[in-house]
């Protein structure tokens, strides 16, 4: 899977918009929308939110964890902790780089947050390095990941699986006999 | 166009992918033995004397191609026996205990994984010390082969890649495009659609010329 991928799915997130037309229910295949009426808030899909934002037929509102002081908390305790702690949402990278990239001016303080996210995202890839090596040095089978993101996965879920794919053969060499000779005549 | 073509992979087992090209290319590679037999009109096949006819005596030394000596390899008859070569060996094997990370498995191999799971198919009696230390060669190299795929952004890798054996660096790869990949989306340069490369390489016409 490659990134923009993982960001198509982040698109089907459900994010806040003040539109400034009026419209009634659209029947979309996904579900129905709306109505949209100006200065009420809506909850529209992030695609749709960044299409009516580029053509000016709305305002992003921001979740509510994409602030300072909230991820300034979640940045503290990634470092703090041993393991992968809980993000606000599964896709709170893709969602900061779609929205700040295309509402940074309804988003207070979006250069902070850029940062703090990025602050987030590195510590949170390290642990991931440091992790998937004591997993092979352990030669461990098995892991639980709760707390990984479709993103993170993504991005060193093909190394780590082939790797471990050339760890279990090499492991089964261990064991002859196991593997009979099918060339024995 | 890489994302269409599939090739065979290499096995990495006790026995070989038939139409794998890497694994083909590592079974050329040449193994110490002796000839437990005489082997009549071979002299010149094996390199061994010059004239057609000339027989290989029993008890000389030759060297095999891993093929060859997995075909002519039999536990009951005794036609050829095989050694190990060095990096195997007692002495190696300590070497890569004590730090494999230091070793230039490219010069060493390159196949050296692949090669050495070959090995064990000869019935030598320290085989599992032989699985066990490649095994533990890959554990202990796997660190430094993930940090390096994964920190070196636009920068030239040729001398990170140069001391990895041929499995390792197809690891190596498979963690760059991971990166490259996520580096591409971060700066917007995914959603930008370009020409495919064929397009592009396609200089001959000009597709206003094809319509007219």
């Amino acid at each position: 899977m490659e990134p923009a991928e993982v960001e198509f799915l982040a698109e089907k997130e459900l994010v806040t918009i003040v539109p400034n037309f009026s419209l009634d229910r659209i029947h979309l295949i996904g579900g129905d929308l709306g109505p949209f009426n100006p200065g009420l808030p809506v909850e529209v899909p992030v695609w749709l939110a960044i299409s009516l934002k580029q053509r000016q037929k709305c305002r992003v509102i921001a979740p509510e964890w994409m602030d300072v002081g909230k991820l300034e908390e979640i940045r503290d305790q990634e470092r703090k902790e041993n393991t992968f702690t809980r993000m606000p949402s599964p896709y709170y990278m893709e969602l900061t780089k779609l929205l700040l990239n295309y509402a940074s001016d309804n988003i207070p303080k979006a250069d902070e947050i850029r940062t703090l996210v990025k602050d987030t995202w590195d510590t949170r890839i390290a642990k991931l390095r440091l992790s998937a090596d004591s997993f092979v040095r352990q030669q461990e089978v098995h892991a639980k990941l709760d707390n990984l993101t479709l993103m993170e996965i993504n991005t060193t879920g093909t190394f780590l699986t082939q790797a471990l794919d050339h760890m279990y053969k090499l492991r089964t060499n261990l064991q002859p006999g196991e593997t009979a000779h099918s060339q024995d005549f | 166009m890489s994302e269409a073509y599939f090739p065979v992979g290499p096995g990495l087992g006790l026995e070989e992918s038939f139409l794998s090209l890497d694994d083909i290319l590592m079974s050329q590679e040449k193994l110490p033995g002796r000839a437990e037999t005489r082997l009549p009109r071979l002299g010149f096949a094996l390199g061994q004397g010059t004239g057609a006819g000339d027989a290989i005596t029993e008890g000389s030394k030759l060297e095999f191609p891993l093929w060859l000596a997995k075909g002519l390899h039999d536990s009951k008859r005794r036609i050829i026996s095989v050694e190990l070569p060095n990096i195997y060996k007692e002495a190696w094997r300590t070497v890569l205990s004590a730090d494999a990370s230091v070793v230039d498995l490219h010069k060493m191999g390159p196949y050296y994984y692949g090669f050495g799971s070959q090995l064990l198919n000869f019935d030598n009696p320290e085989n599992p010390e032989i699985a066990q230390a490649i095994l533990q060669t890959f554990i202990s190299r796997f660190r430094r082969i993930m940090d390096s795929s994964q920190n070196a952004y636009n920068e030239d890798t040729s001398a990170l890649v140069a001391r990895l054996d041929e499995l390792e660096r197809a690891l190596f790869q498979a963690g760059q495009k991971e990166l490259n990949d996520f580096q591409s989306w971060e700066k917007g340069q995914a959603s930008q659609i370009t020409a495919s490369s064929l397009v592009q390489n396609y200089g001959k016409r000009k597709f206003t010329e094809v319509d007219g």
